[in-house]
């Protein structure tokens, strides 16, 4: 068979104008998505590397927001919340840019 | 004819066991207040009755109506759908444990299982509901024309329904047994017979309407009792779900109900409420990681795309489903926190019962309890309907309607669905009153299964056109090979497989399902001339479809035709 003839189909490359739009949502959802899933622990992480007894305290844990330890905060609601904001702004995104554009 | 008889058959035989072992009841099997409690019975049963009426109501006589609901549920509805799908009888009961056992790294459970919609939502959802067939099985064996790979995710599939509803007929019945003083053996089959009434009598569709309402009641069976909690605790009840914030910060200065703690109490309070007192970094995004692929790749939640009307009702379920599934999740880490205040230092044993003590310890009466129980029994009964749906559709309409017999006609496929539906119960009965402890070990493992095995292949069938099926059979065999290895391992104290281990067997997804994508990506590019012009143009259709692109050829893969009405 001849693959040249064939269909074109690659989230990192895509081939038309629709599915550009598409990706490029996607793309942006799941970059926040990574940032929140992965920067946030990774964040908490870096600051708590100054605790000699391995444990994590930092200023994130130190600081407070709502009453909460921020740290706790940041992975129970924050990123719970975010996520739900990103399925709305994918939402958004997509009625604003495929379904009217 | 045949239906009616069936239907009758199991549910009176299933009603009968449970009366004939009933009368021969009388051990002493629960730890809380023993015999049958009339208050509780009747809101429990009340509720029963609602969730058989509706799936009477609703019931079927077509396929799609029995496997998808007509394609006809909303985005509210379907939201509800999914939240009550997701949260079983484990979410119901267990996290807060979890939490309470575990603090701050606890919480690794709770953005796993909410961030996972994100990625089915921004990769699959909408192209799901394009496919617009009925399982996710047949997705990929059409989209790889490839009836290997439509068995592995079949077999997958059942695996999933047949181990996961064993977890939750265990939850189901304890608290059968609890409410009407029956022992579990009975429970189990009283349980046993109330689902397969309503899931045989009204499909998916009926069990669609009965997860919105077990929704309703689980979440307000689950919230209520907290603006009572929390005043006891000294907040003002306004919002519990923010007000717990100062009691958490109390308990990481060693402030608790009795008192202040201080030396060691003082230490292993603290050690839980750091980052890396339970858990290190490592270990804390491979589980968060796993748990998300898994969520996205569980067949009995991407069906759910199936069942709404259009992509747009698809992608705002997912909102509407994360939101409610949300509300739960911000909820569990409060009973957790309370649990601490009131009894800082307790074990496994108070994380168990941390959720049904909870009313009691407000206060709230015989009354509350029953309904509690109906919630816990609603999460129960809605999980392991859409996984029996699942698992029972992977068998009668991928194997016995596609591969096996694919000239069947509609009333026998759907008999062959109710059929399936029946044994895959009477399996998961036998499996639930004789538990192998391989059972929970299984059940652990379910989220490496589907992140490993049927994520990888779902995103690539979609956002790959070179993705073959041999680079598929051989992304999941390995995915599929791997989680079995690493459970084996774990089974046997394999320590790279334990939980301190670099392929922790519960989260071994972070290594195993990259590794997953990148073998079918090179065995497909290796393979591309190995693909007939044929089997080419079907995987193009298939695309186009998926990507709405235009001039696809209106040709169903063979088979197929006969269900599209």
């Amino acid at each position: 068979m001849a693959p040249k003839n064939r269909l074109q189909v690659n989230f990192f490359n895509p081939s038309t104008p629709g599915m550009k739009k598409e990706v490029g949502i996607a793309a942006t959802i799941l970059i926040i998505w990574a940032l929140l899933s992965f920067g946030i622990p990774a964040l908490i992480f870096l600051a708590g590397l100054g605790d000699p007894t391995g444990l994590g305290e930092s200023f994130l844990t130190r600081a407070r927001f709502l009453g909460f330890p921020l740290h706790y905060w940041l992975i129970a609601q924050g990123c719970t919340i975010g996520y739900i904001l990103l399925c709305k702004l994918y939402c958004v995104l997509w009625d604003k840019k495929i379904t009217k554009g | 004819m045949k239906k009616g008889v069936l239907i009758a058959g199991t549910t009176l035989a299933t009603l009968l066991l449970s009366t004939g072992t009933l009368l021969a009841a009388g051990e002493e099997v629960y730890q809380i207040q023993q015999g049958f409690k009339l208050l509780p019975a009747i809101i429990f049963l009340a509720l029963l009755f609602v969730y058989v009426g509706v799936g009477f109501i609703s019931k079927v006589s077509s396929t799609s109506g029995y496997w998808v609901a007509g394609q006809g549920i909303g985005k509210f509805g379907n939201g509800a759908a999914i939240a009550a799908d997701w949260m079983s009888a484990a979410s119901f009961m267990g996290v807060a444990g979890l939490l309470y056992l575990k603090g701050w790294f606890g919480l690794g459970y709770i953005i796993g299982w909410t961030g996972g919609y994100v990625l089915l939502l921004t990769l699959l959802a909408a192209q799901i509901r394009r496919f617009g067939k009925y399982t996710i099985p047949e997705f990929l064996g059409d989209r790889y024309d490839c009836h290997a790979v439509r068995l592995i995710a079949a077999a997958v599939t059942v695996i999933i329904a047949i181990t996961y509803a064993t977890a939750q007929f265990k939850g189901i019945g304890l608290i059968c047994g609890w409410i009407f003083g029956m022992d579990y053996t009975a429970s189990v089959f009283f349980a046993a017979g109330v689902t397969l009434a309503y899931l045989l009598i009204s499909g998916m569709a009926g069990v669609t309407r009965n997860q919105q309402i077990q929704y309703v009641v689980l979440i307000s069976a689950f919230l209520i009792p907290l603006w009572i909690l929390i005043r006891k605790a000294g907040g003002i009840g306004i919002l519990p779900q923010l007000e717990y914030g100062s009691i958490l910060s109390g308990l990481m200065d060693g402030k608790v109900a009795s008192g202040q703690l201080s030396g060691a109490e003082l230490e292993n309070v603290r050690r839980a409420y750091l980052p890396w007192g339970e858990g290190t970094l490592y270990q804390f995004l491979a589980l968060t990681f796993t748990l998300m692929v898994g969520t996205a790749g569980l067949p009995h939640i991407m069906i759910r795309f199936y069942t709404v009307k259009n992509e747009d009702v698809a992608r705002k379920s997912v909102l509407w489903g994360l939101f409610f599934i949300g509300l739960l999740y911000w909820s569990s880490p409060v009973y957790a926190a309370m649990g601490k205040f009131w009894n800082p230092l307790g074990g496994k044993a108070v994380a168990d019962v941390i959720i049904l003590s909870a009313p009691e310890k407000a206060g709230m009466g015989i009354a509350y309890i029953g309904y509690l129980a109906a919630g816990a029994m609603a999460a129960g009964l809605s999980t392991v309907a859409g996984l029996l749906i699942a698992g029972s559709s992977a068998l009668a309409h991928d194997w016995y309607a596609t591969v096996f017999k694919p000239n069947c006609n509609d009333r026998q496929a759907l008999f062959v669905g109710r059929v399936c539906t029946a044994v895959l119960c009477i399996i998961v009965i036998i499996a639930a009153l004789n538990p192998p402890a391989l059972i929970a070990q299984i059940v652990a493992m379910a989220f490496a299964i589907a992140g490993n095995t049927i994520f990888p292949a779902v995103v690539l069938a979609v956002w790959y056109s070179r993705a073959n099926k041999y680079g598929a059979l051989a992304g999941m065999v390995w995915g599929l090979g791997m989680t079995l290895l690493a459970m084996a391992g774990w089974i046997a104290k394999v320590p790279m497989f334990e939980a301190e281990g670099i392929l922790p067997a519960t989260s071994s997804a972070l290594v195993v399902c990259p590794l997953a994508f990148l073998i079918n990506i090179v065995v497909s590019n290796l393979t591309q001339d190995r693909v007939t012009p044929e089997s080419a143009t079907k995987m193009d259709n298939i695309l186009r479809k998926l990507h709405r692109m235009p001039a696809a050829v209106e040709e169903p893969p063979a088979g197929m035709s006969k269900l599209n009405p």
